[in-house]
């Protein structure tokens, strides 16, 4: 596969805050690529040196081998965003965005009216072409929005939080739509902050943090490079000085949930999770205790010493 | 072209993110004017007379009925009315009554008013003494000094008919400025900026299909009062291309400044009020009541100033068969009002919109 997007020590800075500093990653065509992090991480900002709507300050950004700040014109066109907040017209109807999408847009307009049909088709929305978009719910307008963003065809697709302001039963056809537009050879660059979006979704991720990039690489190797298990638990009354509780079992780190629940990270549960129990219980009553793998959420409380919700 | 047709057909069809405001635009000069024009300064007066008995009073209302313009419509339309009605003269909707009254043995025509204001006032007590005049000469015979007027047009022209003239360069400027710059900053309020912003075609054709859309809305509204002042007056211009052509540049002219403003402001009211600021001031240094080169002074310069001052002045032959002002330098203001109206909305969305930040 080669590179359709290569950022190398990109740097960007509103007065005196760094947004993005020393920011690097390649996406690869064809793949689904992850920006993770909390708001205000970086994340937008960076979308917005790819495509071109911000300079950086430091570094290199291409795009399929041109440099949006020199060469917008040429990434322009070979990318659609589908931005944070949904920007189409209320007013109109589904079709009459497009068609305005269309005409600032497609190298062909002969193929528009095919290709509009062909899209809202695809996304579930024919049956309200017509309808102002206005009366549209928000997994509905992002849809559309994810329809205008392909509907001149474009090698790679930004889509900035993809499942902002949908409700639970609309992100999975969002995600399946991604999934069948990367079937298509389709590159995308999504950006979240829901670990389960981004483990869901994306091939690799990069998990950004103040504007710096902490970890990148596929969802299911940056929690198997964590090599341990969390153990969540709580008791009665809550376990005030849980290091002498838990003294010799091999914990790596110990979190306190407030009120009064404990995570664990230890490399192997399942073979202490006998004296484990015995030992909580010693201590007081345990009202419950989990045993997982651990989350993205995990892989980022790793890597910055804090939840990713915080 | 099939690009820019679209462009051009997506324009119109924005028109339903701002409907209120597109009414108002195209619309609301018309409705003024047909409100305005009635209670506008009109040639002719009714003017009540008490049912003459004597010799004088028949004369008098003659007299009243002779006063008029040379080239034109009488300034006089006598109503004779029974004494039993003027004396409910209070109640009635009378604005003055004649009444011939003997005073020590001369007959005298007594001019009693209703509340009105002291313009109007001027205005019956002028037409009456014209009246008086004419019977005075009569009298005097060969001792008489004779007035003879020389107008200027060929023919009376009412006031509504300037008024209109005058309101067809506002309505063209108020349209453009109000749509261009709710559009504009309509797309700034949906965020729909972003797609002009990321697209790749040349801004040329972006700003090219909503001026012509602009210009277009503009002349919609000029048309639909040019339509109601010809029903209204029955006054008609010369040469409707040529109105066309005076109207292009203000179109153009607003049309860039409603970019420019909604480029600026990126909101919609801020936008709507700066838009009508500017068109009103336009319309009422420019010639709204009068031509400008009769105020003289610092009036006129600054009238000057204004796209409209030129514009009524060119459309001054197209209904009045005459040409006032200097058409050359008039042609050039205009001229240059749109080049250098255009040139600063271009360089005003490359800055707005498309400037990497």
């Amino acid at each position: 596969m080669s590179s359709a997007i290569a950022l190398h020590s990109v740097t960007r800075r509103f007065g005196d805050m760094v947004a993005v500093n020393d920011l690097s990653f390649q996406v690869q065509s064809g793949e689904i690529f992850g920006l993770l992090g909390p708001n205000g991480a970086g994340k937008t900002t960076t979308i917005n040196m790819v495509t071109g709507l911000l300079r950086r300050h430091d570094g290199e950004v291409h795009v399929l081998g041109f440099d949006p700040q020199v060469e917008p014109r040429q990434v322009r066109q070979r990318i659609g965003l589908v931005p944070q907040e949904t920007n189409l017209y209320a007013d109109l109807s589904a079709v009459d965005n497009l068609w305005h999408h269309a005409a600032l847009y497609c190298a062909d307009l002969s193929v528009v009216k095919e290709r509009i049909q062909e899209l809202l088709q695809l996304m579930r929305l024919w049956e309200r072409r017509k309808d102002r978009v206005g009366t549209y719910s928000g997994g509905m307008k992002r849809r559309l929005a994810l329809a205008r963003a392909l509907l001149h065809d474009p090698d790679i697709i930004l889509f900035d939080e993809p499942t902002l302001g949908v409700d639970v039963q609309g992100w999975h056809a969002l995600w399946e739509h991604i999934k069948m537009q990367q079937t298509q050879g389709k590159t995308f660059i999504v950006s979240t902050n829901d670990m389960m979006e981004a483990d869901a979704l994306c091939d690799r991720l990069v998990i950004v943090d103040h504007g710096r990039a902490v970890a990148l690489d596929s969802p299911e190797h940056l929690k198997s490079d964590l090599q341990r298990d969390i153990v969540t638990l709580r008791t009665t009354p809550a376990i005030q000085v849980p290091e002498s509780v838990f003294t010799g079992l091999g914990i790596e780190a110990v979190t306190r949930i407030p009120p009064d629940q404990l995570r664990l990270e230890v490399s192997d549960a399942e073979s202490i999770a006998g004296e484990l129990v015995t030992r909580v219980v010693a201590a007081g009553r345990l009202e419950s205790i989990r045993i997982a793998r651990p989350t993205l959420d995990d892989v980022f409380l790793h890597h910055t010493g804090r939840a990713l919700r915080e | 072209m099939p690009r820019f047709l679209l462009l051009l057909l997506n324009e119109f069809k924005l028109a339903r993110t701002a409907l209120p405001i597109h009414l108002v635009a195209i619309l609301q000069p018309t409705l003024m004017y047909l409100l305005m024009s009635p209670s506008l300064v009109q040639a002719t007066f009714d003017m009540h007379v008490i049912q003459p008995t004597t010799d004088k009073e028949r004369a008098l209302v003659a007299a009243m009925r002779e006063v008029g313009s040379p080239i034109g419509l009488p300034y006089i339309n006598p109503i004779v009315v029974s004494p039993e009605e003027a004396a409910q003269m209070e109640s009635s909707t009378f604005r003055q009554i004649v009444a011939v009254e003997s005073r020590d043995g001369v007959p005298t025509a007594v001019q009693r008013f209703s509340l009105i204001d002291s313009n109007q006032v001027k205005n019956l007590r002028n037409r009456l003494t014209a009246a008086a005049l004419r019977l005075w000469n009569e009298e005097l015979g060969d001792a008489a000094v004779t007035i003879e007027e020389h107008p200027w047009l060929p023919v009376d022209v009412p006031y509504t008919v300037y008024f209109g003239m005058a309101m067809l360069p506002m309505t063209t400027f108020l349209a453009a400025v109000f749509i261009g710059g709710i559009l504009t900053a309509q797309d700034f309020e949906f965020r729909t900026i972003a797609e002009f912003r990321l697209a790749p075609i040349a801004p040329v054709w972006v700003l090219g299909a909503r001026l012509t859309r602009l210009v277009l809305s503009a002349f919609l509204s000029a048309g639909v009062l040019l339509l109601a002042q010809g029903w209204r007056t029955g006054f008609w211009p010369g040469s409707f291309w040529r109105v066309g052509l005076v109207l292009l540049p203000v179109a153009i002219t607003a049309s860039s400044l409603g970019i420019i403003i909604g480029l600026l402001f990126r909101r919609s009211i801020p936008s709507l009020l700066t838009g009508l600021i500017a068109g009103m001031g336009s319309w009422i240094l420019g010639g709204a009541f009068g031509l400008t080169a009769g105020f003289g002074g610092l009036y006129e310069k600054l009238s000057r100033l204004t796209p409209n001052a030129h514009a009524v002045e060119m459309l001054f032959s197209c209904y009045y068969g005459a040409q006032v002002g200097d058409p050359p330098s008039s042609i050039l203001a205009l001229a240059l009002f749109s080049v250098g109206l255009l040139t600063l909305a271009f360089f005003t969305y490359r800055w707005r919109v498309l400037r990497q930040e």
